[in-house]
């Protein structure tokens, strides 16, 4: 079949991102041998927040659109289900599919209104967005206002998602969709005409092509994304607040593209590991190493992010390719 | 009668207290070559705007094989024949020169908007953009990297990618603009093999070109027309020789 062929060729060409996501598939093996069901918890907080990444890194890398406002996707997919569940709706796909839903109407609402503008503009009317939302959401009080609600894991039927590692596979499923979709969907026409636009929107005009309609197609996917990043998340977490819209989750979004290597299909997902253990293990590193400081790991984690942006070009994704020798 | 390719009438443009555009009316008809001539600053590149759609006038009538496409966006104007090179080149620099001509290619064909299969492993489209770089005679710099393309060679994909949507009228904003003698005989070479298949409104400093090519010259002074015919009467008008040529034949500034 064609798109076998598709996959295959593109998985051919992208081999980072297939032994990534290869790596997941594995490593329940590794923390169920080695008793470290914590690990688990971890890898899949890294694979929900690469794949918003993901979703991101299609209109910020590829589109050269620099969205500050993506974390209000994820919020809304978060909470489509928390608020599915609080009116008694408990079926976990059809909760994605209010999400892809709702993040697809939105996306397409704002991605309307705001990428007429461009530079400057176009950052703060998606931050200005998001911030509407995510203080709409603080003043909804039935839906626990700026303290959240808490959620139940979704009925994925004929999947319990209370068996061990089921959440994880779905998860993990999800990611590979994403992924796949995502693969096939940069290397198509419309994809070169999205990195077109980002090269040069007038160019891409003389040729008769109408860019705005290919940035909200851009836009609409990549929130629709961010939105199944936020329903797995809210599973994960069995809890929502307004929090996870926040403006600095729009930014920790942004420095994982760059961590990873913006506009690669991998970047985004090596950015979230390397973001989330760096989060992980700094404050222990300065618990050992300066005690007094262990709350402020961010001083750490600064330069280091500076550093990679400046000394490995393509971030961490760029780092192993070059060591890897092409790839 | 058939309509001319082109018909521009009364348009004027304005930007603050400079008038760029003074009531200019003009013709390009099918097969001609037209060429605008006139010093820095005339408004020659204004003009070109108001015909691609990038700038509206303020008022007059820009006509397309008879129909007015005032309304028209500038994609629109590219899609009902229009192909512009630019006085600055405009191509997707990170892209190769084949990269370019296949998304221009893929643009030609309306498959842009496709999400399935590949771009550039796609045969069609690789044949496609092989034909429109061979016009231009740069097929063999196709898997060059544009940022890393000599200046001359830059202009040829500009051209190209001009060429590429097949369009009735051909609006060059001074291609030759910075190639030097080799490229510039090219060019003209060019575009002698296209008079004929495609209406031609050339702008160029380089009179020898002006005057090869022509079939009608059009003189721009100010934002005004000052004078239009054939080469030979324009450069025989005295208000011409006055106002622009000066007696000299060559009017690099
Ligand atoms: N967007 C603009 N805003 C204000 N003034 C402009 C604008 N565009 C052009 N002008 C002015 O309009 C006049 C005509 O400019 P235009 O670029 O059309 O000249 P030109 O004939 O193409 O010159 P050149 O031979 O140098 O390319 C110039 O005085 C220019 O400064
Ligand atoms: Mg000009």
């Amino acid at each position: 079949m064609e798109l076998l062929r598709i996959l295959g060729e593109g998985l051919a060409r992208n081999r980072l991102l297939a032994v990534i996501l290869a790596g997941f598939a594995l490593f329940p093996i590794y923390t169920g041998i080695a008793d470290l069901p914590f690990w688990n918890d971890l890898a899949m907080r890294i694979m929900i927040l690469g794949m918003a990444a993901m979703g991101l890194n299609l209109v910020l890398g590829y589109g050269g659109m620099v969205s500050f406002g993506h974390a209000a996707f994820v919020g809304i997919g978060a909470y489509a289900v928390g608020i599915s569940q609080f009116y008694g709706l408990d079926n976990g796909w059809i909760h994605v599919l209010i999400s892809l839903f709702a993040c697809g109407v939105l996306g397409l609402v704002i991605g309307f209104l705001s990428l007429r503008t461009t530079g400057i503009y176009f950052i703060m009317i998606t931050l200005a967005f998001a911030q509407m939302l995510y203080f709409l959401f603080v003043s909804l009080e039935q839906f626990g206002g700026d303290d959240g609600m808490s959620i139940d894991r979704a009925d994925f039927m004929p999947i319990d998602l209370w068996e061990p590692l089921r959440l994880y596979y779905l998860i993990w499923v999800a990611l590979l969709l994403t992924s796949l979709f995502l693969m096939v969907i940069v290397r198509s026409r419309f994809g070169v005409v999205l990195e077109a636009i980002r090269s040069n929107e007038s160019r891409v005009e003389a040729m008769g092509l109408v860019p705005l309609r290919f940035k909200i197609t851009g836009y609409v996917i990549s929130a629709m994304i961010c939105g199944l990043a936020g329903t797995m998340f809210a599973s994960w977490q069995e809890y929502v607040s307004p929090d996870i819209m926040h403006w600095t989750r729009s930014g920790e979004l942004m420095i994982i593209i760059i961590l990873g290597g913006i506009g690669t299909l991998a970047g985004p997902l090596l950015g979230a590991v390397a973001f989330l253990l760096l989060e992980e293990w700094l404050p222990e590193l300065m618990l050992l190493v300066a005690p007094a400081y262990a709350e402020n790991w961010m001083i750490i984690f600064g330069p280091v992010l500076i550093a990679v942006v400046l000394f490995a070009r393509g971030g961490l994704g760029g780092l192993i390719r070059r060591i890897a020798g092409g790839g | 009668m058939i309509a001319p390719v082109l018909s521009l009438e009364g348009l004027n443009k304005s930007y603050g207290a400079l008038q760029a555009t003074r009531d200019v009316s003009l013709d390009v008809v099918a097969g001609e070559i037209h060429a605008l001539i006139g010093p820095n600053g005339a408004g020659k590149t204004t003009l070109v705007r108001q015909i691609y759609g990038s700038e509206a006038p303020d008022s007059g009538t820009v006509r397309l094989h008879g129909a007015t496409v005032n309304h028209l966006s500038v994609p629109q104007r590219v899609r009902n024949g229009i192909g512009r090179s630019f006085q600055i080149s405009n191509v997707l620099m990170e892209f190769t020169v084949l990269e370019n001509a296949m998304v221009a290619e893929a643009a030609r064909r309306g498959e842009a908007f496709r999400f399935l299969r590949p771009a550039f492993t796609d045969r069609g489209l690789r044949d496609g953009a092989m034909a429109i770089l061979a016009r231009v005679g740069i097929e063999a710099r196709g898997k060059t990297r544009v940022a890393d393309l000599a200046h001359g060679e830059r202009r040829l994909l500009e051209f190209a990618l001009a060429l590429a949507g097949d369009p009735a009228l051909l609006l060059l904003d001074e291609p030759m603009a910075g190639a030097g003698p080799e490229e510039t005989r090219h060019m003209i070479e060019i575009i002698e093999r296209l008079r004929g298949e495609v209406a031609i409104l050339l702008i160029e400093h380089d009179m020898d070109a002006v005057f090869r090519l022509a079939d009608r010259v059009t003189v721009l002074v100010e934002g005004a027309v000052i004078a239009s015919g054939t080469p030979d009467a324009i450069s025989g008008d005295a208000a011409v020789r006055a106002a622009y040529l000066g007696g000299d034949d060559d009017v690099e500034a």
